[in-house]
Formats: C-alpha cells, structure tokens, sequence
C-alpha cells in the first residue's frame, strides 16, 4: 500500500512537471520530428507513401463532384472569352492541319527510310492512364497524386505525360497511389536539349509557372520560341519528349514555359520506357509489364 | 453519452477532414491556393472555442499528417505541427484578447497569428531545403485565407461574449467570476 501511495504520488508529480512544460515539450517534439525527417529519409518516405494510401480512397470518392465543380467553373469562366477562344481556336486548327500534311509526308519518308537502312526500334513502351486525385497546392511544392500505384504496375522515376507533353516524374509510389513531382516543383532538374540547336542544358523549376533553363555553354543559340525537350542524358527518359518552349532568353536569365497545362490536369499516363536512370536507389521495384503492351 | 462523444470528437474530426481536403484537385481560382493553410484556421478557431479538445500531442499529428499528405520529398516533416502547437498555445495565452471581444478583433488576431504561422512555414522550408524559395505564392495564400477567415470561422465555432463562468473549467482562463476581462 505504501509503495501504491508513493507511486500515486510521483506521478502526480510528473503530471504536474508535464504540465508546466507542456509548450516546450510539445515544441521540441516538432523539432524532433523535422529532425527525424531530415536524418532518415527513408522513413519518412514509407511514412509519407502509407499516409497517401490512406488518404487516396477517400479522394478518389470525391474526385467525381470535384471534377464535376471544377467543370462547371471552367465553363462559366470560359463564357467570357468564347468569342475571342473562337476565333483562336480556328486560326490553330487551320495551322495544324497544315502541320498534319507535313507530318504525314515526314511519316512516309521516315518508313522508307527506316526500311533501306533496316533501323532496329527501341523496346516499345507500356503506359498506364492514371486519374489525378489530389493535388499538392503548398506553396512549397508542385506536384500531384495519382490513383494508381505499385498493384497497376507504376514505380518510381517513370514520367508523367499529358498529351501536350511532360507533366513531370513519379517521386513515390504507394499499392494504390502514387505521388508526381512536376516539372515546376523546386526539386525537379531534368537533362534537356534546344531542339533546334540540340545544345545541352539543364531544366530546373522554382515553384513558378516558368522554368529555368541552365546552359552548359552560355546563352548565343536560344531564341524566343524554341521547343525544349528531354535529352535522355543519365538514362533519365528517351530523347524527345516535348517539355515547353522559351518565352524570354534575357542574358543570363531563359524562361521556359511548360507545355503542360497544370490549371487542367485531370488525366496522365504515367510511362515506363524502362528507363529509371534519375532514380539510383529505389527500395521498391515494381513487375516490370512486358514491353509493348498496354497495362490497364 | 453518445452526443458528449460526438462534441468531444468534433473539433478533431473536423481538422483532419480540412487536412485530407488539402489534396483535393479543387481548381476554383483562388480558393484552392489556400487550402494548405485551412487547417490553421481550423486550429485557431477551435483554440478559441474548446482548446481542451484539441490535445497537444493529436496537433502534433495532425501536423506531421498534413505534412507528409502535402510536401514532397525534402519538405520538412513536422512544420505544420510546430505551426499548429504555437497557434494553440497562443490562442490560449491571450484569450483575454480573443474571448468576449467583437468579431472584428478575433478577425485581427487571426490575421496576426496566420501571418506568424505563414513566417514559421516559410522560414523553416527555406532553412531545410537550404533555397531561398519565393515567398510570393505564399503571401497570396495567406492573403486569401484572411479574407476566408470570417465565412467559415463562424460555420466551425462560434465565440460569443459570455460570462466566463458558463465556459468549461479549462477554458476559463485567469477569470474570476463575475468578471469578463481579467
């Protein structure tokens, strides 16, 4: 009974002591759990990929009247600008269906030419569709999630495309989610090239609409206007995939602006060309899906 | 008992329902950019109302909870709950300024303790990340959350001026009774 009261005692004492520090000791476990997160990044890793497990099927049920509000919204902002959205629109389409000649021409050469010197194509790639169910709107970081994950065949390092071009990279990947970094995102550096004067550069973002491009050899060749897109350097991703185009090559300063339209992103088709160079030490390899074929 | 557990678990429930919501691909114009700081405006409101139930330890993590749903990889883990831990504790602490008084001045406590919070975020991603990151989307977020904060301050919990002896025993404050200011 005696040491009952004694115990009764200390810990009344020690409630009384967590009290009055309650404040320090809730503030050194924040640092602390900063501190974890800096020191073992792996950890925090699985801890942020089963958080995003847990929260994606509740987002997925709610991606519906999301995008639905989202439409609706899109459609009374575009009520404003038919007319001119009109006319913009045809001067493109005429534009491209003259691109689309060309382009038919440059396919028949291409074949011809790929027959006579009997060119031997890459592994095809597979490609999974993938609905966009969250999105990462801290000021800090630009990125998205996705509602397919490790169970639908994605893995990390495999880009993200939109019909217009690079969206951005797979950075972690969950059994039913995965995680995007955009092309936007501070973090994000991809190895390109000027297409037009395939010179060599890096791409980095800021957290702006714009990108940053870095040249290896100065700023003499890029002009207003020239496409960027990837160069497969380090294994990254295959050469070519459009990126965006330059809209000011101050000297020193060349922003690009990004094909990918990130106010409107609903669907992506996250790519595997089996190429994962970006990624060196991944802890989770997914069952590659046999090449060629469409997965999901 | 039901019902007491319900108003018990309220205040919890609704800020990991703003803390999931972060992610939702809302895309209305400016709204959307502010819902990483709603659940500040959860915690601040909250902390006026009921701080008993809103624990220390479950801000802890939902603050971690929300960083790791939001950031990518090298954001800091554990910011959010540092952010959150200091809302409360301020809230708290001058409660003698927050409670009993028009809405306007809880409005301008607001703004002072979200702008803090916004500085605390700020400051330490940019010392983790070790880039000096652009603080104007963040001043836009927290510009919009500002004009939010009194559609949705009063739909969470209302704060009326009472006489502080119909408030719960913990959140009375240094009141005396009969007194409403202390």
């Amino acid at each position: 009974m005696a040491i009952r009261d004694d115990f009764e005692v200390v810990a009344s004492q020690v409630r009384v002591v967590l009290q009055r520090f309650a404040l320090g000791l809730l503030v050194v476990g924040a640092f602390a759990a900063m501190l974890i997160g800096k020191a073992d990044t792996v950890l925090v890793e699985n801890a942020r990929v089963l958080a995003l497990d847990l929260a994606s099927p509740a987002l997925e049920t709610i991606a519906r009247p999301v995008a639905y509000a989202n439409r609706v919204i899109a459609d009374l902002k575009e009520f404003a600008s038919l007319r001119e959205e009109n006319a913009r629109l045809r001067e493109e389409n005429s534009r491209l269906l003259a691109w689309q000649t060309a382009a038919r021409r440059l396919e028949n050469e291409n074949d011809r030419l790929r027959e006579l010197s009997q060119f031997r194509e890459g592994p095809e790639a597979s490609f999974i569709t993938a609905r966009i169910v969250g999105d990462s709107v801290s000021a800090y970081v630009r990125g998205a999630l996705l509602n397919v994950g490790r169970r639908a065949g994605a893995a990390t390092g495999q880009a993200v495309l939109t019909g217009e071009g690079l969206a951005g990279r797979v950075a972690e990947v969950g059994e039913n989610s995965a995680r995007v970094l955009f092309v936007t995102d501070v973090n994000s550096r991809l190895p390109v090239l000027v297409e037009r004067t395939r010179e060599r550069a890096i791409l980095a973002g800021d957290n702006s609409p714009q990108l940053r491009l870095n040249l290896l050899q100065g700023v003499a060749g890029v002009q207003r206007g020239d496409r960027i897109v990837t160069s497969g350097d380090g294994g990254s991703f295959p050469v070519g995939i459009p990126i965006g185009e330059v809209v000011q090559s101050s000297e020193g300063h060349i922003r690009v602006r990004p094909f990918t339209d990130f106010s409107r992103l609903e669907f992506v088709r996250v790519v595997n060309y089996g190429v994962t160079g970006l990624v060196t030490a991944s802890p989770q390899t997914a069952p590659a899906p046999p090449a060629g074929q469409k997965v999901r | 008992m039901l019902d007491r557990l319900g108003r018990m678990a309220l205040p919890g429930t609704v800020l990991l329902y703003f803390v999931v919501l972060t992610l939702a691909p809302l895309r209305v114009p400016y709204l959307s950019d502010t819902l990483p700081l709603l659940p500040a405006l959860v915690v601040f409101q909250y902390s006026l109302a009921t701080p008993e139930r809103l624990p220390g330890v479950f801000l802890l993590a939902a603050g971690v909870l929300l960083d790791l749903l939001l950031g990518g990889p090298g954001a800091p883990v554990g910011v959010s709950a540092l952010g959150f831990v200091l809302i409360r504790a301020a809230v708290v602490a001058n409660r003698r300024y927050l409670v009993g008084v028009p809405f306007l001045f809880q409005w301008v406590g607001f703004c002072l303790l979200a702008w803090g919070y916004v500085i605390v975020v700020w400051l330490m991603t940019a010392l983790f990340t070790w880039t000096a990151i652009d603080p104007t989307p963040a001043m836009l977020q927290y510009a919009v959350v500002i004009v939010i904060y009194p559609l949705l301050a009063p739909l969470l919990a209302r704060v009326r001026p009472r006489d502080p002896l119909n408030v719960p025993e913990l959140s009375r404050g240094t009141a005396r009774p009969g007194e409403t200011t202390s």
